[in-house]
């Protein structure tokens, strides 16, 4: 290297230096430094400048202490519950970028419709209000939003809307959380306050009928889990036999569609549905199990489609949840209704405080940097391909199931991928300002147990254990997202 | 470019060089300590008469002013004292925990200050000791005292024809009492919108209720949790009847109903003024909320219902020095100040709880305050409940405070929530700690010589107990059951006072 080529190194080094200082100081130090407590008993009371105990070498104790420790795997599953609304939020996300690339400042029709419609509704408000009928303040909230919403999208378009979707992501969160403490305020809070008449209805509605109807829908729901069971066995069988699929997806797929069964026998109501469930499921995996020892035709690797399988068999167990949950609450339901139908008190419940923070992240995550992501990666989507599909004559769904969704794929990925990683890290917020971790813990995710074991228990040797367990984790999923998940895209 | 870069520089130097000559310790010429305390309005009116009281007593500069300058800091944040004081930039003056604060080293030693400047132990409560003393040596001292109970809206009670509840009670009189109270304040057929109490989940209040059976925390040594005990399940089942089936306190789920709480229980003590609550679990310091009311209601005083041992809980918004100051001399005045008559008076005046040097409550200013005859009757409840039946908090040496009443605060909310049977509330809870007393003997050589000798202790107790023979009283270390045992007559010396 000359003499000017130094210089010009030296050069750019001096611009960069702050910003490599920085980094090492304030980002790099503190993320080597936390490594090194994880592997000591660095505790706040023995160790600092006014103690002399000595700091120990504990290699790996504060690992397998988190093993043993009830709180690290019931704050784990915690976090990972309350991940099960990320689809759900990128779902949102993707239908709300759809909509607002849809050109709503169309023609003068489309405007007089909704001026029409904003007018109606103000019009209505005003009219239950001085009527005094005994609507309710949400219900005027509700419709008068509705209606300054219409409004603002004639004058404003879709900039409007999606600064309206938007807004969530930019409010302050402590903010947005207080927000919701007051709405899911178990006596005045507008959820209440909404629900409460419907429950009413529906519990008057159930009254009327004999209880064995509504017993016998709860079997239903039994039923279709089953069937449910056995359809999904079926197409990881065909998958399989036609080279689509590995053994080793087949049995993670299989792992996943077996939980809701395996989750009946505690669960299930009345206890006999279980025996059902179970019987259904055996049947169903002998059926095909004997089908498969036969052989098959497309032999294939062992994780070949291991993206889909997973997508596809946590579905099933998504919805296997959800029909063992509604049977429950069908069967539950004639005993519930004669007493009177209560909305749940939302954030001091046990079993419902982690479905309450679960909707109040899905609100925030419908309307968050994804749907921007969405709607830049919709803009990107050739409009030829559109166009050929139309000369094809496919229906609206066909467009976007073979047209926009698969090129969307690396968008969606990306999303997965970020969303995954800030689930595992987040909830930290969300628990502090809502319910303080409570009830009983249930709300309580890895990252608030790093804050309250390092700052109130004061070890921040196995704190930061933690925390790099809980990178460990980010750092796994992250790497299977990108094995699995960036082949389906490159597919 | 360049001259842009240039103007961008000196712009940051000036603002960082002015930033450094408005620092506080800048401008002023005498030494400048800092009093991290809560953010009460009250607090900048004692820092006024702190300086006066300065300038009364000769601490001056040459030209007779302060020569120190007070400053508040006002973050009422627990952790973050600990993490300023160990990283050695905490305030000179904290109001904290000092057992917990003493156990991490942050605190200066004061006795000899305490003994030559008037604020030692006996200048208090003694029931405070435990809670102002580590191993014989005092790290601070009360900037206000509390006695934890129910305060209660007289009006309320008479409106629906009852009386007022008396001072001390059994657990069967409180649920009858409340069960007659709620009847009468809530319409049949409609949701119940008034209540006995706000909430009976409050540490304070389970705590003397298990204490009121004979259980405390911890056992005499500290060196074992106490609660797998007949005596805390059977008051987490009482909890829970009172709350989800006699419907006397409000649940959580239901205070929270009525408005999120803020600041000095905040939303609560409107609900109390308004007769929603007729008694409410708080201290003294009530009495600062109820005072802003446009007509607020007369008031009295209960303590906690107990189950046989009357029993209230004793503490203190106690203040410390911090053992990294670089003006020890100058932070330790300020407990001086604290036991001084004008700080007294003021305590008293302002009914921010109690003041911390007793005979400041048998004055006629803080039985019957001119301006609130609606209290006459009320202060000397608390007053006198800490001189004969008020015991302070049990801290072991081996576990923190927060650890013990997460654990059971967690033990509570799974019995609430029907995840957990009283007794297995009361057993996980207990297992909890002793686990975490476990686990901190293994870290510290200190604490296991420590613990070993306790241990030790603890069997010749067990022992003396299972023969039935007095126990000395300099065995036990833990403040309740040297109140407890003494009440039984097991001790072999009585103490002076509850909690000595």
């Amino acid at each position: 290297m000359n003499r000017r080529n130094v210089r010009d190194v030296s050069v750019g080094l001096s611009f960069l230096a702050p910003n490599i200082l920085g980094f090492l100081v304030f980002t790099l130090g503190p993320l080597l430094f936390s490594m090194y407590l994880a592997f000591t008993n660095w505790d706040l009371r023995l160790h600092n400048m006014f103690k002399e105990e000595p700091l120990r070498f504990v290699q790996l104790e504060n690992f397998s202490r988190m093993l043993d420790d009830p709180d690290f795997w019931q704050y784990l599953g915690n976090t990972l519950f309350l991940m099960m609304s990320i689809p759900f939020a990128i779902a949102g996300s993707l239908v709300a970028a759809i909509l607002l690339s849809q050109d709503t400042d169309g023609g003068s029709g489309w405007v007089r419709r909704r001026l029409i419609a904003s007018a109606g509704l103000v019009f209505g408000v005003s009219c239950l209000v001085l009527a005094g009928a005994g609507v309710s303040a949400v219900t005027i909230l509700i419709v008068g939003l509705a209606g300054a919403i219409l409004l603002g999208g004639t004058t404003g378009g879709t900039t409007v809307y999606r600064t309206l979707f938007f807004l969530p992501h930019f409010t302050s969160g402590v903010a947005t959380f207080i927000l919701w403490k007051k709405l899911y305020n178990p006596s005045t809070g507008p959820i209440t306050t909404a629900l409460q008449p419907l429950l009413d209805l529906t519990g008057g509605v159930v009254t009327s009928v004999p209880a064995q109807l509504i017993r016998s829908c709860s079997w239903l729901c039994i039923l279709l889990m089953v069937g449910g069971f056995y359809l999904g066995v079926r197409r990881l069988f065909l998958y399989w036999r036609d080279g689509e699929m590995g053994g080793f997806t087949v049995l993670l797929g299989l792992v996943f569609m077996t939980l809701p069964a395996a989750c009946s026998t505690a669960w299930a109501n009345p206890q006999s549905a279980s025996g059902l469930v179970l019987a259904g499921a055996a049947v169903s995996l002998l059926l095909f199990g004997g089908r498969a020892v036969k052989g098959r035709g497309y032999p294939c690797r062992a994780d070949e489609g291991l993206g889909d399988g997973i997508m596809f068999s946590a579905t099933l167990m998504v919805v296997g949840f959800g029909l063992l949950g509604l049977g429950n609450v069908l069967y539950d339901l004639p005993v519930k209704a004669a007493a009177g139908l209560e909305t749940p008190e939302w954030l001091t419940q046990y079993n419902w405080a982690k479905p309450s923070l679960m909707f109040m992240g899905l609100w925030a995550g419908i309307g968050s940097n994804n749907m921007l992501l969405y709607l830049a990666g919709l803009s990107n989507v050739p409009g030829e391909l559109y166009e050929a599909a139309e000369i094809d004559g496919t229906s609206a769904f066909q467009k976007f199931w073979h047209v926009t969704w698969p090129q969307l794929a690396p968008v969606t990925f990306f999303i997965v991928v970020m969303s995954t990683i800030g689930g595992l890290q987040g909830g930290f917020e969300m628990a502090r300002v809502m319910t303080e971790g409570g009830p009983a813990g249930s709300t309580t995710t890895l990252s608030y147990y790093v804050y309250t074991e390092g700052f109130t228990t004061g070890r921040l040797g196995y704190a930061a254990g933690v925390a790099w367990a809980m990178f460990a984790l980010v750092f796994a999923v992250t790497l299977f997202n990108w094995k699995f998940g960036s082949r389906q895209i490159n597919d | 470019m360049r001259k842009l870069t240039l103007v961008s520089f000196l712009v940051l130097a000036g603002a960082g060089a002015a930033t450094l000559l408005t620092e506080p310790d800048m401008t002023s010429d005498v030494p400048v300590i800092y009093w991290s305390t809560d953010p009460n309005p009250a607090r900048i009116k004692q820092v006024d008469q702190f300086h006066e009281w300065l300038v009364e007593n000769g601490h001056t500069t040459m030209d007779g002013r302060p020569n120190v300058e007070l400053r508040l800091e006002t973050v009422a944040a627990d952790r973050k004292g600990i993490i300023q004081g160990v990283s050695g930039v905490a305030a000179d003056i904290m109001d904290c925990n000092i057992p917990w604060y003493q156990s991490i080293g942050i605190l200066a030693d004061v006795t000899e200050e305490a003994e030559r400047d008037g604020f030692g132990t006996d200048s208090t409560y003694d029931a405070l000791e435990p809670l102002l003393t580590v191993d014989g040596r005092q790290y601070g001292f009360p900037c206000n005292v509390y006695v934890m109970g129910l305060w209660v809206n007289v009006d309320t009670f008479t409106k629906l024809g009852m009386e007022p509840p008396p001072t001390h009670w059994d657990w069967d009189t409180f649920e009858r009492i409340g069960k007659e109270f709620v009847h009468r304040a809530n319409p049949a057929g409609q949701r119940q919108t008034v209540f006995f109490v706000n909430r009976i989940e409050h540490a304070f209040f389970v705590r003397a209720m298990h204490r009121s059976l004979g259980v405390s925390d911890f056992n005499e040594t500290m060196t074992a949790s106490g609660l797998d005990h007949a005596g805390f399940a059977e008051t987490l089942a009482r909890i829970r009847k009172w709350t989800f089936e006699d419907h006397i306190a409000a649940s959580k789920a239901e205070e929270t109903a009525f408005s999120a709480e803020s600041g000095y229980s905040g939303a609560g003590l409107t609900l109390l003024n308004k007769g929603n609550y007729g008694t409410y679990t708080i201290g003294r310091w009530v009495l600062i909320r109820l005072r802003q009311f446009e007509d607020p209601p007369s008031v009295s005083a209960s303590h906690f219902p107990h189950g046989g041992f009357p029993n209230t809980l004793i503490a203190a918004r106690t203040a410390a020095v911090y053992a990294g100051s670089p003006h020890l001399v100058e932070a330790k005045l300020f407990l001086a100040y604290l036991a001084s008559e004008v700080y007294n008076i003021g305590i008293v005046e302002s009914a921010d709880a109690m003041p911390p040097i007793p005979e400041f409550t048998r004055t006629e200013g803080y039985l019957r305050p001119a301006e609130y005859p609606n209290e006459w009757g009320a202060h000397e409840i608390p007053a006198q409940g800490a001189e004969s039946i008020a015991i302070t908090l049990s801290t072991s040496p081996f576990v923190p405070s927060a650890t013990v009443d997460r654990y059971k605060k967690r033990a509570l909310e799974q019995v609430m929530a029907g995840l957990a049977t009283p007794e297995q509330g009361a057993a996980e809870a207990a297992s909890r700690i002793d686990a975490e007393i476990q686990l901190a003997l293994v870290d510290s050589p200190t604490l296991r010589r420590r613990y070993a000798g306790a241990v030790a202790l603890q069997e010749k107790i067990d022992s003396y107990r299972q023969m039935g023979r007095p126990i000395p009283m300099e065995w036990i270390k833990n403040p309740f059951h040297r109140v407890y045992y003494g009440s039984k007559g097991w001790i072999k010396n009585e103490p002076d006072g509850r909690g000595a």
